[in-house]
């Protein structure tokens, strides 16, 4: 008997950004993220509060994903923030308060939605084309000859973590070690275009930060008992290996649906090992030195490989599959039943390896861009927090050798950016304004909502009560303690702006970042020797920040173009 | 799916105050005397007597956040390391006591950050000064002096006293507020229990011996033990050494002075010594070690012969077998594997005994139907029989065909790593085959290496090549048959020549104090195990701690007259306004580190009952720390005053024993491992500024608490 129950009507609400839930909970998530921003930021616990565990992040992406908002406009939100997380890594936070901060200026104007939306896209094609042109105050080329650069890159980006709690010389070591891990990746002799490989980060927890190291190739955590199985392992130039990732457990594949009837006679299992052996015959008569099988092999078959001498390692797990197959140079095979000699691949050589308390099989391969960073640290939380922040370091390298360029940080960009389209838009209005319908008035008041917006990114770096300046030649962002004593001689009380690229003993002026100044035009075109010599710069990567500018942007315009929700309640 | 967020530190910081509630808790287990706690579940009545760290935090209600980071915290040492928990969870709660101390101050939380780990580092370098280099320990290990020799005065180490708990005892409700509602610590007596039975002559653990029947004088004993308190104890991890004089003319050259003005060089080459150092007062458990570890060496030197591989102590052969209701002296070690099997196998046993046999290994379970791991078992398959002839069932039918393979191989024992189908082992007692089942994996692989044997998973895989040769089974009787026969158990051991692995056996005659006793041993074992594998140990007794002390002060001093300092973690090179003002905060945040320091060292020494009160101890700490600051540099201090430290304190009892006194030493990663957990803990917390509750629905939380949180 089918039971009927009529639909619930669907629900709708219109100007939602007007309800005072939604700013509430806006309110809410933008607290969260502009806590968690930058170098001093503040941790949160994340838990389910049943005793599962719990995760001390201020990583975007761990944030983000954890956070099970119910309100579609933060949906919205969470969703385009992790979209932009997931292919780039870098710069979550600051495209989330980006985007928040937007919403709430520019709410605030109480402009129409459409002219707000226009201007602000024209705003950040300003931003856009400038930060790409020659002549952009704020970004850096890479010289690949000098890893200097690169490895400030690496250094912010492990900074900016503190859940991750490094030392300085850990800092420095990790930082290190992800460079060289990266560098591992590139292959040394590439024609026409270049594949990066991978680095595949192995964990080994409550180990100290300084045990950690790279390797080339790849290492196949084992247990001892296994690992005294395989010893000694024979001598040659190169192991020719077999890679499964069919399992070779010896459970009968897929019956389907209904019942099998068999007799009691018959032994399926038997049946099905005598096949596994028939490939552990075959395996042995095409002198494999080394099989490994993502899932599990038989220990029969196991048995029968070891007493040919065959090392069997399986249950490899699938996250190393894709790696395994470009070092031994061969695809999986996913069957038993046609293994040809060409499903075969090799390896230059085999090793074991004794890691604080694990113990792992080292594959080193013949010429492959696959590196294995053993990463170490004392407590979970801290050691997942800095895989994190590890991977995010590796794919801004990754980025950055594509497009060589990286910006300047410590919230240097944002306020130079800012002093930048003031200083155009005060200037030049009519480059805008040409056929947009658009007053002068509408484009001032969305230019102070937009660049305030990315001025207060750069504030939420600060989370001691400290004060937020800017100068007046380069538009750099500086910190001070807070009530500073009115007539201060600044460049006593002032060492360094964010990025640290300037000291405070140039002649400079200063204004407190809240308070209102006349537009100036921002230096552009960065000296080469300035960022040459400077060895300590805090850099941010350039295609991750520019796409969250973009992200920032568009989302924001996306919420505030929302007039109606529409839910299906049912 | 709803999120909750709420804001930890609005005015005081939640998270470090939980964290110092939950480590007060084990405040009484830090030092060698280390009173127990019972632990009762007001449900259910259970109670679990405890005197560790790591089973006290088990015991407990931690599902809060930070409770579960401290919890983790503390298994990650205690699976690295099985020592320094204590100090871990002390230093946990006097470091963020020091961490909320310098937010009161108004320092800010970076600040506070890179200060106290910077200052932890300093410390960490500083105490190099204090190390012992270890050499050559087992060059004299066949001297006829043994642990059992130094034995003498130390009596039984009984740190727990046996008394169920409705014999009227004073119940204790200071530590109700921390623990959850459904928990209620009972400490034993008014004050702290101390473990008056610690370092009494012989005689009073003889006559102890025979209390334990009868709770009543147990009670008794107990009540009236509080005055060996001051006079008997004369031996502690903290400061206790009585002559100055006596390494100077050790003939081994424990200690030398090179020259006058130079402080003290420490070294320890001789094993008896290190192992009395590091017993921390558990001599018993010591003792079991040094036995283990003599055996192990005479093993391995038997093994090798000539060929000269320096030795290895290994703790992966080392097995514990815990026999509860056996009186303590029974304790003792022994080669090979020593183990309990039923009353039913003695027929058995006395058959296999004096003949070789042959031994297979099975890793898995010994039953019909386990399958190894990663096997599916398809679930839509029927057999159906095609005649109608009588059958075996098919459990009979297995497990006569693992008898035959038995019998073909000439198999008399299989040790089995996983359960073992009963009827299968009735079916081999009565073919005179013996199946073990539930073996440790350490001893399955000491097995395969000595006798040739092949693990495998199923009975089918067995060939000769797997099965191994020359095992002898036959009973242990080291424990007299009347005592077992009242326990009906039998042991057995298995021996082989030439097998890589001790078994200890452990015995007490109260069950509640088996699982305790276990763990000291553990502790015991790895204490001697990473001394030996580093080559090296610290001056123990407090000494490290009380360099850092006085080193964290000296620094504060200096950094008030010095500005610019280099600064550390993330502040190094940033231009943020912090790094210039961190020397403004410097020297608050390291006083306040200093003060955890200062705290450890009292409560230690008030626990060894060395001093009546925390404050009297922490006037003694205060004295000597003026010394060391006035004599310009602590570490020579240390090294020079060490063993005068405390001398007045302990005097009369004594003199009659002074040689025999052993040097205190610790563990060295480990500890330092366990300050860096401790502080890394507090520092996470510290940082930590709201507790976000994933998929968590309004109703569940209560009316109270939602007010603190906020939804999205």
């Amino acid at each position: 008997m089918s039971r009927l129950e009529a639909k619930k009507p669907s629900s709708c609400k219109s100007e939602p950004l007007t309800s005072e839930r939604v700013r509430a909970t806006l309110c809410v998530l933008k607290g969260i993220l502009t806590s968690s921003y930058g170098p001093s930021g503040r941790l949160k616990q994340v838990h389910n509060g049943l005793g599962g565990c719990v995760c001390t992040t201020s990583h975007s992406s761990a944030l983000l994903s954890n956070l099970p908002v119910t309100h579609p406009i933060l949906k919205i939100l969470t969703t385009s923030m992790q979209n932009h997380v997931s292919c780039f890594s870098d710069c979550g936070l600051f495209t989330a308060i980006l985007c928040c901060n937007l919403i709430e200026n520019l709410q605030r104007t109480g402009l129409t939605p459409t002219t707000v939306i226009k201007l602000n896209q024209q705003l950040l094609c300003l931003c856009t084309s400038y930060l790409k042109s020659e002549s952009c105050g704020c970004r850096i080329l890479v010289d690949f000859s000098r890893p200097q650069t690169l490895l400030c890159l690496v250094r912010s980006i492990v900074t900016s973590k503190p859940a991750s709690m490094l030392t300085r010389e850990e800092t420095d070591h990790i930082s290190a070690l992800v460079l060289r891990a990266f560098l591992l990746t590139i292959p040394d002799n590439s024609k026409d275009r270049l594949i990066l490989g991978k680095s595949i980060i192995v964990p080994l927890k409550g180990q100290r930060v300084l045990d950690s190291s790279v390797f080339p190739g790849i290492l196949l955590e084992m247990s001892e008992v296994q690992l005294m199985k395989i010893l000694p392992i024979k001598k040659s130039d190169a192991f020719k290996v077999a890679l499964f990732c069919a399992s070779l457990s010896g459970d009968l594949s897929d019956t389907g649906e209904g019942t099998v009837v068999v007799s009691s006679r018959v032994s399926l299992e038997n049946a099905a090992l005598e096949q596994l052996l028939n490939l552990g015959r075959q395996l042995v008569s095409d002198h494999v030195d080394l099989v490994m099988c993502q899932k599990v092999i038989h220990p029969s078959l196991k048995q029968f490989l070891h007493m040919h001498r065959v090392i069997a390692v399986d249950r490899i797990g699938v996250a190393v599959m894709e790696p395994l197959s470009k070092v031994t140079g061969t695809p999986p095979i996913g069957s038993l039943g046609s293994i040809s000699p060409s499903s075969y691949g090799s390896v230059k050589d085999l090793c074991p390896a004794k890691f604080g308390f694990k113990h792992f099989l080292h594959l080193i391969p013949n010429e492959a861009t696959i590196c294995s960073l053993l990463l170490c640290s004392r407590n979970d939380t801290a050691w997942d927090e800095l895989k994190l922040t590890c991977q995010t370091a590796l794919h801004a390298l990754q980025l950055t050798i594509k497009e060589p360029s990286v910006l300047l940080g410590g919230g240097c960009t944002e306020t130079h950016l800012a002093a930048y389209i003031r200083h155009k838009i005060c200037n030049e209005p009519e480059s805008i304004l040409k056929d947009d319908g658009c007053t002068q008035t509408e484009l001032q008041l969305i230019t102070e909502a937009f660049c305030s917006a990315l001025e207060s990114v750069a504030g939420s770096l600060e989370h001691d009560g400290g004060e937020v300046l800017t100068d007046m030649k380069y538009g750099h962002f500086w910190s001070t303690q807070a009530e500073s004593p009115s007539v201060v001689n600044w460049p006593d009380l002032l060492s360094r702006c964010g990025c640290g690229l300037y000291n405070s003993q140039e002649e400079l002026h200063w204004s407190f970042l809240k308070t209102t100044r006349h537009p100036f035009a921002p230096q552009t075109c960065l000296p080469h020797e300035a960022t040459g010599s400077a060895n300590n710069l805090t850099l941010d990567c350039f295609t991750a920040k520019l796409s969250g500018l973009q992200v920032a942007v568009e989302t924001a315009n996306l919420i505030l173009d929302l007039s109606y929700i529409i839910e299906d309640k049912n | 799916m709803v999120m909750a967020c709420r804001v930890i530190n609005k005015r005081r910081h939640m998270g470090l105050q939980q964290l110092s509630s939950f480590a007060g808790t084990g405040r009484t287990f830090l030092g060698p005397l280390k009173s127990s706690k019972f632990i009762i579940d007001a449900e259910c009545h259970e109670s679990v007597l405890i005197s560790s760290t790591v089973r006290l935090l088990e015991s407990l209600d931690l599902t809060s956040a930070v409770g579960q980071l401290l919890n983790e915290a503390v298994q990650a040492q205690n699976n690295t390391y099985k020592t320094g928990t204590s100090t871990l969870l002390f230093l946990v709660g006097a470091w963020s006591s020091a961490a909320e101390e310098c937010l009161h101050l108004g320092v800010p939380i970076s600040l506070i950050v890179s200060a106290m780990s910077e200052g932890l580092t300093s410390c960490i370098e500083e105490v190099v000064s204090l190390q012992v280099p270890i050499h050559n320990v087992f060059d004299h290990i066949d001297s006829t002096k043994t642990f059992s020799g130094l034995e003498t005065f130390s009596g039984s180490l009984c740190p727990f006293l046996q008394i169920p708990s409705d014999t009227g005892l004073q119940k204790e409700h200071d530590l109700k507020d921390v623990a959850s509602p459904s928990l209620t610590i009972y400490n034993l007596s008014g004050i702290p229990v101390k473990s008056p039975k610690l370092f009494r002559p012989q005689a009073e653990v003889e006559a102890d011996k025979n209390t334990l029947q009868n709770p009543q004088t147990l009670k008794n004993s107990l009540l009236t033990g509080n005055h060996y308190r001051k006079s008997i104890l004369i031996h502690s991890r903290h400061f206790n050494r009585t002559d100055n004089n006596q390494w100077i003319n050790k003939p081994d050259g424990f200690l030398e002075q090179h020259g006058a003005a130079s402080p003290h060089t420490y070294r320890c080459n001789d094993l008896v010594e290190l192992e009395m150092g590091l017993s921390h007062g558990d001599h018993n458990s010591m003792k079991l070690v040094d036995e283990a570890v003599r055996l192990q060496y005479q093993n391995a030197s038997m093994r090798q012969g000539s060929c000269t591989m320096p030795f290895r102590f290994d703790v992966s052969r080392l097995f514990t077998c815990c026999l509860p209701g056996v009186p303590e002296t029974f304790s003792c070690v022994c080669p090979g594997f020593v183990t309990v099997v039923s009353i039913s196998n003695s027929a058995l046993i006395r058959e296999l005994q004096n003949q070789p046999l042959r031994i297979i290994l099975i890793e898995g379970d010994l039953t019909e139907y386990y399958r190894h791991l990663g096997f599916n078992k398809a679930t839509n398959i029927n057999t159906v029989l095609e005649s109608m002839k009588v059958q075996d069932s098919s459990e009979e039918l297995w497990t006569n065909y693992v008898l035959q393979v038995l019998i073909k191989f000439h198999v008399n024992l299989v040790l089995v790593q996983g359960n073992v189908s009963e009827h299968l082992i009735e079916k081999c007692i009565h073919n005179k085959r013996l199946v073990l089942g539930a073996v440790n994996s350490s001893v399955m692989q000491a097995f395969a290496e000595a006798s040739g044997a092949v693990q495998v998973t199923y009975i089918t895989q067995v060939n000769e090549n797997c099965v191994g040769s020359g095992v002898y089974v036959t009973f242990w009787r080291s424990i007299p048959s009347d005592v077992m026969d009242r326990i009906n158990i039998i042991t057995i051991v298995i021996k082989i020549e030439g097998i890589n692995l001790v078994t200890v056996v452990l015995t007490s005659p109260v069950t509640a104090q088996m699982q305790s006793k276990e763990d000291r041993f553990w502790t015991c074992a790895s204490r001697l195990y990473y001394a030996l594998k580093e080559q090296q140990v610290f001056l123990g007794g407090g000494a490290v701690e009380f360099l850092c002390l006085s080193h964290l002060q000296i620094l504060a001093e200096q950094s008030l007259s010095k500005r610019n300092h280099i600064c550390s973690g993330w502040l190094h090179n940033t231009s943020s306004w912090l790094a210039s003002s961190l020397a403004l905060y410097r020297s608050t945040v390291l006083k306040c580190l200093a003060n955890g320091w200062h705290k450890y060292l009292s409560t230690l020494i008030y626990n060894t009952a060395n001093c009546s009160s925390e404050f009297e101890a922490s006037t003694f700490i205060q004295q000597h720390l003026q010394n060391a600051t006035d004599s310009g540099s602590p570490s020579s201090y240390i090294l020079n005053e060490y063993s005068k430290l405390n001398s007045g304190i302990f005097n009369s009892a004594i003199s009659n024993k002074l040689e025999q006194i052993p040097s205190i030493y610790d563990v060295v990663i480990p500890k330092i491992e366990a300050w860096r957990r401790a502080l890394d803990l507090v520092l996470l917390v510290l940082q930590t500024d709201s507790e976000i509750i994933t998929g968590l629905g309004h109703t569940r939380l209560n009316s109270q608490e939602a007010e603190d949180f906020l939804f999205l």
